[in-house]
């Protein structure tokens, strides 16, 4: 019993670290301030669990088809919104995860709308069915794979164009670098990731609603990567460990489940305030410039 | 549903967008950053006349008062412990954006925490509305609407003709020559934080008369008083107001041809619109580069 709970929770962990990694790249890295990463996580969920259960798709393909998907999501994104700066790039991700979520909500036809979409099968491999510890391997194999893939491009010459754009973007431009292009392959790259995370999430929990993918859970992960200190790929994936493991004692408590949300909101978000105040740059914050500086 | 009666509704919508705008504007011009803890303050404010005036039966002039005293102190304190620490530290806006994120979730954290998570509402005796032109409207309504117009009209002359509000401009267009010249900056930045706090409140308290308590009810509300005053030009307030109508306006007649399910998305799709076509808005004259930086 405590085992199961054990794996759960570590599972949770994984897909959130992949989420975190995955704005870490666009958010930490090259300094676009996306408010609404929880629309790719969304985009990605919804496509896998779609194609799995109507079109019997096998998990296989259908988590790189859920990526993918979210990558191009991701660049439908970018073209109008990321030539926007710093805030205005914030309100229109924002406004944009709101409008993705309202068409989840409504688009009833295909989505179900608020019923939301259960019996996502769990994949199969070999003929035997993944759950329990096997999903486990299966998130941690996924955000190894990340985590490797995204440590690999940030420091590569090609994270360090993004790095040198988020401290002085018209530096960057005069050395020739395009900025518009770097900024929207970091985009695509991170909802792709995301994407990823979103098809990992609906076939371990096997049902998925528009309420799973509400705006908390973007300032969630963003939580995660400024306590884990922003642009560090160690500290996306402590930040992830802390903020889903910090609140889970409350279940034990003899209150009700609306005090429980509660409680742990103001957590959440209690501790992202502390952090910014006490510790702008978190726990492995590898700059302090941008915090103090502009 | 008769067309005109969307328009009346529109602009019933309209005038309470127009009010968190004109909230949202202000602190953004005079402390230079987006703050959506107006959403929480909206919220504390209708929770809180709520509690005056049903749960512990005061006549409700009284719970108004006491309840736009309660939110004014939450808004001095928010800027006290979160946001002038983090000006001090000199923290970009995005991080102010961001730290106001967070005691937004904090502060409707504490009122889902005491207040419970079921639906409350005010219980006014359901009135017949007056039927004009082929639509109703309430007594409520008419009420929220000459309100908010009264409280438009008075910021208006209090930021044109007063001393105070001269001053509150002066800070928005140059902080440190503002300092040199002897306005007390401090003085001026909570005093920006009270009125702002004063129009949310307004915002929140008319709302709850009309519609039903929820803890979440000012998150929908903070964004699309923000989108108001993105489309009117997030400088000045009388566009806000302008941002407000048309907000409330669109999307109350965009259900005329959409699904009423979509009500919400109208208004970020315009948002997302305006934002990338005309970031000024429409009578702003900052450029989006000043804006940001």
């Amino acid at each position: 019993m405590i085992e199961a709970y054990l794996i759960h929770l570590l599972i949770l962990v994984g897909i959130y670290a992949i989420l975190a990694l995955s704005l870490n790249l666009a958010m930490g890295n090259t300094g676009l301030l996306n408010v609404g990463h929880v629309a790719f996580y969304a985009v990605g969920a919804y496509t896998s669990a779609l194609l799995t259960l109507n079109l019997h798709f096998p998990f296989w393909i259908a988590i790189i088809i859920a990526g993918i998907f979210a990558a191009l999501f991701g660049l439908i994104i970018a073209i109008p919104t990321i030539r926007l700066r710093g805030d205005y790039l914030a309100i229109a991700t924002l406004g944009s995860a709101i409008v993705v979520e309202n068409v989840l909500r409504n688009w009833t036809s295909l989505t179900r709308g608020p019923l939301g979409l259960p019996g996502i099968p769990k994949p199969v491999f070999f003929g035997m069915q993944i759950s329990g510890l096997g999903y486990l391997v299966l998130v941690i194999v996924f955000a190894a794979i990340t985590y490797f893939i995204i440590n690999h491009i940030t420091k590569s010459p090609y994270g360090r164009v993004l790095k040198a754009i988020r401290e002085d973007e018209v530096a960057a431009a005069s050395l020739g670098k395009n900025v518009r292009k770097y900024k929207t392959q970091a985009l695509v790259i991170s909802a792709f990731f995301a994407g990823i995370a979103g098809s990992l999430y609906a076939h371990y929990i096997s049902f998925i609603d528009p309420g799973t993918f509400g705006i908390l859970e973007s300032i969630l992960i963003i939580s995660m990567i400024i306590i884990g200190g922003l642009a560090s790929t160690r500290g996306a994936i402590i930040g992830a460990l802390i903020l889903i493991l910090l609140p889970e004692p409350l279940r034990f408590l003899p209150i009700p489940s609306f005090a429980i949300g509660a409680i742990r909101q103001i957590i959440y978000a209690a501790l992202l305030v502390l952090i910014l105040i006490k510790r702008p740059q978190g726990i492995f914050g590898e700059f302090t410039k941008k915090e103090n500086g502009t | 549903m008769a067309f005109t009666q969307l328009i009346v509704n529109g602009l019933i919508a309209g005038a309470i967008y127009a009010l968190i705008a004109s909230s949202f504007s202000l602190i953004f011009n005079i402390i230079k950053f987006m703050d959506l803890s107006p959403g929480a303050i909206f919220v504390t404010a209708a929770f809180s006349a709520y509690a005056f005036n049903i749960i512990l039966g005061l006549p409700f002039p009284i719970a108004v008062i006491l309840a736009l005293i309660v939110s004014i102190t939450v808004s001095l304190l928010i800027n006290k412990l979160v946001y002038q620490p983090l000006i001090n530290k000199k923290s970009n806006s995005f991080t102010l954006l961001l730290a106001s994120f967070g005691v937004f979730l904090i502060v409707t954290g504490f009122i889902l925490l005491i207040f419970g998570a079921e639906v409350k509402t005010f219980g006014l005796p359901i009135t017949k509305g007056y039927e004009v032109l082929g639509f109703i409207i309430t007594k409520t309504q008419i009420i929220l609407i000459i309100t908010s117009f009264i409280i438009f009209i008075a910021l208006h002359l209090f930021m044109k003709k007063t001393k105070l509000g001269k001053a509150m401009r002066a800070m928005s267009d140059n902080k440190q020559v503002a300092s040199i010249v002897g306005i007390d900056v401090k003085k001026i930045t909570n005093i920006t934080f009270i009125l702002a706090a004063f129009l949310a409140s307004i915002a929140g308290i008319l709302v709850a008369l009309e519609q039903n308590l929820e803890h979440n009810m000012g998150f929908l509300v903070i964004l699309k008083g923000l989108t108001a005053s993105v489309i009117g030009g997030i400088g000045n307030v009388p566009a806000a107001l302008i941002g407000g109508l048309i907000i409330g306006l669109v999307e109350n007649i965009g259900i005329w041809y959409l699904p009423s399910g979509y009500k919400d998305a109208i208004a970020f799709v315009i948002l997302i619109i305006f934002l990338i076509f005309r970031p000024k808005g429409l009578f702003g004259t900052k450029t989006r580069e000043e804006n940001s930086g």
